[in-house]
């Protein structure tokens, strides 16, 4: 397959696009204003219609400045209204998104209606995007102030770090919060409107927001996230438009967007740590973890019950029974000895399980003792207390067991 | 501790105060709306002081903070930070935020918040090269946190979230530093850890002004007190003002608060010493 220079200069666009897409909707999901981009987006096509009456011409450089300005104007309103009136952030947003929109969807049918109609074919290519159609001198435009805004990003992000994790220490650092915030929303406004000719009105906020929804299951630095967001957003460009470049029936915006979509899945499932798989394995090994405790735990008891080493296989051991797999857990990992008739513990096998009984044990005791407590970061599971609590801390807790358990 | 409590006070009654104020707060009102929060405050914190700021809910105890910060903008009347006025010295305090005000699923670690205390200095476009990131972690040493500068400030428990924002505040070498009720909700190891930090803080020559909940704590900590209920009850040393009949005072008329204010009063009439019984 060949590729055009036309189309070349159109796919790199829109992957400087797509970059600038995810570093703009990373910030914007680290302030919680991901619902802003949605209301920008949609509130662009009032102004894209009145540029197009007064213009008379669909050139879209002449709709560009129509749909900034009615960006800008969504954005002020958003941030205006909760200030002024009762109204809330999320309700405000809502308001103006649907009220911009809807007085765009009227202004459309106007103009399709009023015998416009042929250049109007415009103004649909708005509404879901198309890059098959582009000049190229838009593409280079675009991705040039595409590429122009991410060096500005990623230039100034200690600053919007500060803006955005904490901006009341914006004096205390020198960084102008507001101005920065307003920076921030700008680059927003901006970057809605040099996507929305590739991804159209009603699906840019979706490339705004899902590579940096995505790129949070991967990080938990800001740095990275910008990086990673960053990278799905031009993956995403660049994947849809060489998919819709290659159909000429697919409009670009939808498949760009569905490319997003995908690496976001992806991100959903497989990535480490955070990624749904990985949670799912940690939690069932925890689970695991607690019950073979439990089983040896159990062995431990009768052991001691019956003061015998020695347990018979089918003797109820706990309430758990016995459980095939711990018992293949336990033995593979040398922690007991079985044969036909009996379960036994090793050295090592009862070792754990005298430890883990005290650490619960002094789990217990803490918890019941400690009147205002920091659990956050308490590990019930954990057995290695050693690590969490003061070792004095210990001595005390054990010192009352001991105490209790004399008396 | 209390040895070293009562020194303190000991030298702030004696004559005239040897250090000019770090703040002084004149006729300062704050208002949302319609409505005012703070009203006609005055007051003085002498540098080198570890002061709390009590009174009931919706006191107006954390917007002073923020008025102090420079995050507000009075209704009237002025604040002066080291002879400044507000926004003029702002690099100077540093700020230890409540911990429910901060986002903890935040991407970013403890040194990345420590750092932040160098922006300072850095201005605009540069980023922490290796000197700052080695002052930041001298300033988490200094705390005790230096084993955890990988960590997601959200894995901490709550005093080690306090301790990552007072790191801040040293690394961005404040004189004054403001914190939002670091006391609340964290357990008695913590709470002993962040005193420590706060006297070794006061031993350094900072002046720390908190918001504090905990009636019972203040006798024998804090040299300084300011009693706010909207308007200011009393401010000064604390063996002056920390009385019961200015906590009456201040709590008078919210019941659910009064057993709370009663319980500390009868303390100081006991005599005032429940160091020793917490060792």
């Amino acid at each position: 397959m060949m590729i055009s220079p036309n189309t070349l200069v159109i796919l790199l666009g829109s992957t400087a696009l797509g970059t600038c897409c995810g570093l703009v909707g990373a910030l914007m999901l680290l302030k919680r204003r991901a619902l802003l981009a949605d209301a920008i987006a949609h509130s662009t096509l009032p102004g894209i219609c009145i540029a197009f009456l007064l213009g008379g011409s669909r050139s879209l450089a002449v709709l560009g400045v129509g749909a900034l300005l009615s960006a800008l104007l969504s954005a002020t309103l958003v941030s205006w209204l909760p200030r002024i009136t009762r109204i809330r952030k999320d309700a405000a947003t809502a308001c103006v998104l649907g009220i911009l929109f809807g007085a765009g969807i009227a202004l459309v049918g106007i103009i399709q209606r009023s015998g416009l109609g042929g250049s109007a074919a415009g103004l649909d290519g708005l509404l879901l995007g198309r890059t098959a159609g582009m000049l190229r001198s838009e593409a280079l435009l675009f991705g040039i102030s595409a590429m122009m805004m991410s060096l500005i990003i990623i230039s100034l992000r200690k600053e919007l770090l500060v803006s955005c994790f904490d901006p009341r220490f914006g004096l205390s650092a020198k960084i102008p919060a507001r101005s920065i915030d307003f920076l921030q929303t700008s680059l927003l406004a901006a970057t809605i409107v040099i996507a929305l000719p590739a991804v159209g009105v009603v699906l840019t906020a979706a490339l705004v927001v899902i590579p940096a929804a995505a790129g949070r299951f991967w990080t938990d630095r800001f740095d990275v996230l910008l990086a990673i967001s960053a990278l799905i957003g031009a993956a995403s460009g660049l994947i849809g438009t060489l998919l819709s470049s290659l159909h000429s029936n697919l409009p670009a915006g939808p498949v760009i967007v569905l490319s997003a979509t995908t690496l976001f899945i992806i991100s959903l499932l497989l990535a480490p740590g955070r990624g749904w798989i990985s949670r799912h394995m940690q939690q069932r090994s925890r689970l695991q973890d607690r019950q073979v405790r439990q089983f040896l735990d159990g062995i431990l008891s009768s052991e001691l019950e019956e003061s015998s080493l020695v347990v018979l296989k089918r003797q109820p051991v706990t309430t758990a029974a016995i459980d095939r797999r711990n018992l293949v857990v336990s033995s593979r990992n040398g922690w007991i000895e079985t044969d036909s008739q009996r379960i036994q513990l090793t050295p090592e096998g009862r070792r754990r399980a005298v430890r883990a009984r005290k650490a619960l044990q002094i789990w217990r005791e803490w918890l019941t003792s400690e009147a205002s407590i920091d659990r956050d970061l308490i590990d019930l599971d954990e057995q290695d207390i050693e690590k969490i609590l003061p070792p004095d801390l210990i001595d005390t807790l054990q010192r009352s067991i001991d105490h209790r358990g004399t008396s | 501790m209390e040895r070293h409590g009562s020194a303190e006070c000991s030298r702030d009654l004696g004559g005239p105060p040897l250090n000019s104020p770090a703040i002084e707060i004149h006729d300062l009102t704050v208002s949302y709306r319609e409505k005012p929060v703070l009203w006609d405050i005055d007051a003085t914190i002498p540098e080198g002081s570890l002061c709390a700021i009590v009174g009931p809910n919706g006191a107006g105890k954390s917007t002073l903070l923020s008025a102090i910060l420079g995050t507000i903008h009075p209704a009237s009347g002025w604040l002066k930070i080291f002879d400044q006025e507000v926004g003029k010295s702002q690099e100077l305090i540093g700020f230890v935020p409540q911990r429910e005000s901060v986002d903890w699923d935040f991407p970013v670690d403890v040194l990345d918040v420590v750092l932040m205390g160098t922006y300072s200095k850095l201005g605009w476009f540069r980023r922490p090269g290796k000197a700052q990131r080695d002052w930041a972690m001298e300033c988490l040493e200094q705390v005790g946190m230096a084993d955890l500068k990988k960590r997601q400030v959200g894995e901490l428990s709550g005093g080690q979230q306090q301790r990552v924002f007072i790191a801040r505040s040293l690394a961005q070498d404040a004189r004054l530093i403001l914190m939002d009720e670091p006391f609340a909700g964290v357990d008695a190891a913590t709470e002993e850890a962040i005193r420590l930090v706060l006297l070794d803080l006061k031993k350094k020559g900072r002046t720390v002004v908190l918001v504090h909940h905990d009636l019972q704590t203040i006798e024998n900590f804090f040299d300084h007190v300011l009693l706010l209920n909207l308007r200011l009850v009393a401010a000064g040393p604390t063996a002056e003002i920390f009385t019961g009949e200015n906590l009456l005072r201040t709590y008078g008329g919210r019941l659910t608060l009064l057993d709370e204010a009663a319980e500390a009063v009868r303390r100081i009439r006991t005599g005032r010493s429940r160091t020793g019984r917490d060792q």
